[in-house]
């Protein structure tokens, strides 16, 4: 039971207070729990915000690529790809909440609605529409190749997918689950974000991201970041985009308004994830030196932390949610 | 430390080479595989380097035969130094994995969803060593009897005769197998991997250890591990029985690759352990012994075709 409050402490409290607000970014840090999916030794490294060090090392069968919070923000559901199985986790402490058997699920994420969850498989060429309470399979749609990442539109009506093999981005309907319409976009299409209306595209046989208008299906734009163009992210503030390329080893910061080049930074060990910290650190997977780097955009530091093998999905957690 | 310097090294040749060529030939979507591939070549060299450090000595300390020339021993070194460093599963990844692709996804819409063997045992879970070991004694008692058949059908024989033609048998000759008999194995292990489920492959320490006791059950030593031993691991003086020239073909004995146990339970075991007979196969043509790599593939293959058409 928590104590009623004590004006004779008040004293002891107000110094507390400002030892706090001295060492505000720090306790911001601490505060948070990260996870990382290391696809090629399955396993999810646990890591302390504030300490940046491994704290745990959870074992999962085979290789998991993708995760994301639940709707409720109760669990974080991890997608081992190669044991088809979903993997729900106490955010919190990182306890096993329960486990589903799905069919090879690589990339993954809620429509924004909550209702529905959709599931790429790059491997068997299929997407799996699940109603999100479940999951119960509603619809398996077969795709010409490799569906990779996807983007909802903000309504929840539409789920873009690219298709790594196809060079192509497709979007489905999630009211009549069929697809709807297919773009070329260009070779080896990969991360995927819906941002003002617009599809923004990583071209991963190119230096590029895309920019496609669903309204129309053309590609309207080019954005030069760097060979290997892979994902993109929005900043939780909305201030800025961050995508990665992974052969020039690059993590380059755009203009939410303009889609420019802000600025850049050379993170060797191909970068490919980004999560965000509550201070504004970007927490990105280094698929290839077993490390995720820690780059803050105001200071330019950048540190990295060990983890394990081709480290891929990563996620955030405030402690308590 | 030496994971650290091992990653930073295996991040240079991938970043500073590899991954640049995948990108100018168009072939990112490879990127990831070939990444494993890396490691495996890196993990193969390593290998290739303590099962010489082991087996050499011994092999100089206490020979079975001592040879003139060790011409046919040469060959053996091309055979192992093609499929430890990857070359051949990478060709054979890269012709199957469409292949692999499209039957995955068969089955997924089959409603079938492939189990694991933890499904059937969920403590496993929790130990993974465990569950490797399991996994090992699966995967052992399967490849004994790919073994076996290797030997029952003429077609099968034609192609692993080539293992047995060896009449100067060393810890090389553990890879001296003819391609397509190769990708049978893979096939095989394939569909055993598809019924249990495919085991992870984060325990390099104990892969070599399993490398080390294939190759050295071909080493050309006399050494035998004891009465209890010779029972609970192929050794050299197992594994040279089998190798003998007169357990060729149908007539075999002691078929088990790691685990003795299945001759044991079948009846094909020979544990007479001061029994170290030459090997070779008088059946095969001199040029399964003694000819280059392309000649014996090309061989191999004629003598598979030869068996077929005589319904052998």
């Amino acid at each position: 039971m928590r104590p009623p409050f004590q004006p004779a402490r008040r004293p002891a409290l107000l110094l507390g207070l400002a030892a706090l607000l001295a060492g505000r970014a720090r306790a911001a840090t601490a505060e948070i729990v990260v996870y990382v999916l290391n696809s090629g030794d399955a396993s999810i490294s646990v890591l302390d915000g504030a300490e940046r060090v491994e704290t745990r090392r959870i074992p999962v069968l085979r290789e998991p690529h993708h995760l994301v919070p639940t709707p409720d923000g109760r669990s974080l559901v991890i997608g081992d790809s190669a044991a088809n199985e979903l993997l729900f986790l106490d955010p919190d402490t990182g306890a096993l909440q329960r486990r589903e058997r799905i069919s090879n699920p690589y990339h993954l994420d809620y429509a924004p609605d909550g209702k529905h969850l959709v599931i790429a498989s790059l491997r068997r060429d299929q997407v799996d529409i699940y109603d999100a309470a479940g999951p119960t399979l509603l619809e398996r749609l077969r795709l010409p190749d490799k569906p990779s990442h996807m983007a909802f539109s903000p309504d929840s009506r539409m789920v873009h997918v690219t298709l790594q093999g196809s060079g192509a981005v497709v979007a489905i309907s999630l009211e009549t689950r069929q697809p709807v319409w297919q773009a070329q976009v260009g070779p080896e299409p990969a991360g995927i974000l819906w941002h003002r209306g617009l599809l923004i595209v990583g071209i991963m046989g190119t230096d590029h991201f895309a920019v496609l208008n669903p309204e129309t299906r053309q590609v309207e734009r080019r954005i030069a970041v760097g060979r290997g163009a892979h994902a993109i992210f929005r900043a939780p503030d909305g201030q800025a985009l961050y995508a990665t390329s992974r052969v020039d080893s690059r993590v380059t910061a755009l203009d939410p308004d303009t889609l420019e080049v802000r600025r850049r930074w050379e993170v060797p060990g191909g970068p490919d994830c980004i999560a965000f910290g509550p201070d504004g650190q970007l927490w990105v997977t280094l698929r290839w030196i077993r490390r995720v780097a820690v780059i803050d955009p105001r200071t330019e530091e950048i540190e990295t932390i060990r983890v394990g093998r081709s480290p891929h999905g990563i996620y955030v957690h405030p402690r308590g949610g | 430390m030496l994971e650290d310097l091992y990653a930073a090294a295996a991040a240079r040749i991938f970043e500073g080479a590899i991954q640049p060529a995948l990108y100018a030939l168009g072939l990112m979507d490879w990127a990831e595989d070939a990444y494993e591939w890396l490691d495996f070549a890196i993990f193969g060299l390593l290998t290739i380097v303590a099962v010489y450090a082991v087996c050499r000595p011994l092999e100089a300390w206490r020979p079975v035969e001592r040879w003139e020339s060790r011409g046919p021993v040469r060959t053996d070194v091309i055979y192992t130094l093609l499929a430890r460093l990857g070359l051949l599963p990478m060709i054979a990844f890269v012709l199957f994995a469409t292949l692999q692709a499209r039957w995955e996804g068969w089955v997924a819409e089959s409603g079938f969803i492939p189990p694991t063997l933890e499904t059937l045992l969920p403590w496993l879970r929790e130990h993974p060593l465990w569950a490797l070991v399991f996994y090992i004694v699966v995967l052992d008692f399967g490849e004994y009897w790919r073994h076996r058949l290797q030997h029952r059908f003429g077609w099968w024989w034609a192609l692993h005769s080539i293992h047995h033609a060896q009449r100067q048998m060393t810890f090389w000759t553990d890879d001296r197998n003819h391609v397509l008999d190769e990708v049978l194995a893979a096939l095989w292990l394939g569909g055993l991997a598809l019924l249990i489920g495919v085991p992870p492959g984060q325990f390099p320490l104990v892969v070599l250890v399993l490398r080390l006791a294939e190759s050295l059950s071909h080493a050309n030593v006399r050494l035998s591990f004891g009465r209890v031993g010779e029972r609970l691991l192929v050794s050299p003086r197992f594994h040279r029985l089998h190798h003998g020239e007169l357990s060729a073909g149908e007539h075999g004995k002691n078929y088990a690759v790691l685990l003795p146990v299945w001759d044991w339970i079948f009846g094909t075991a020979d544990f007479r352990r001061e029994v170290y007979p030459r090997t070779g196969d008088p059946e095969a043509p001199e040029a399964l012994a003694t000819g280059g790599w392309w000649r014996q593939q090309l061989v191999g293959l004629r003598r598979m075709a030869t068996a077929i058409a005589g319904g052998r």
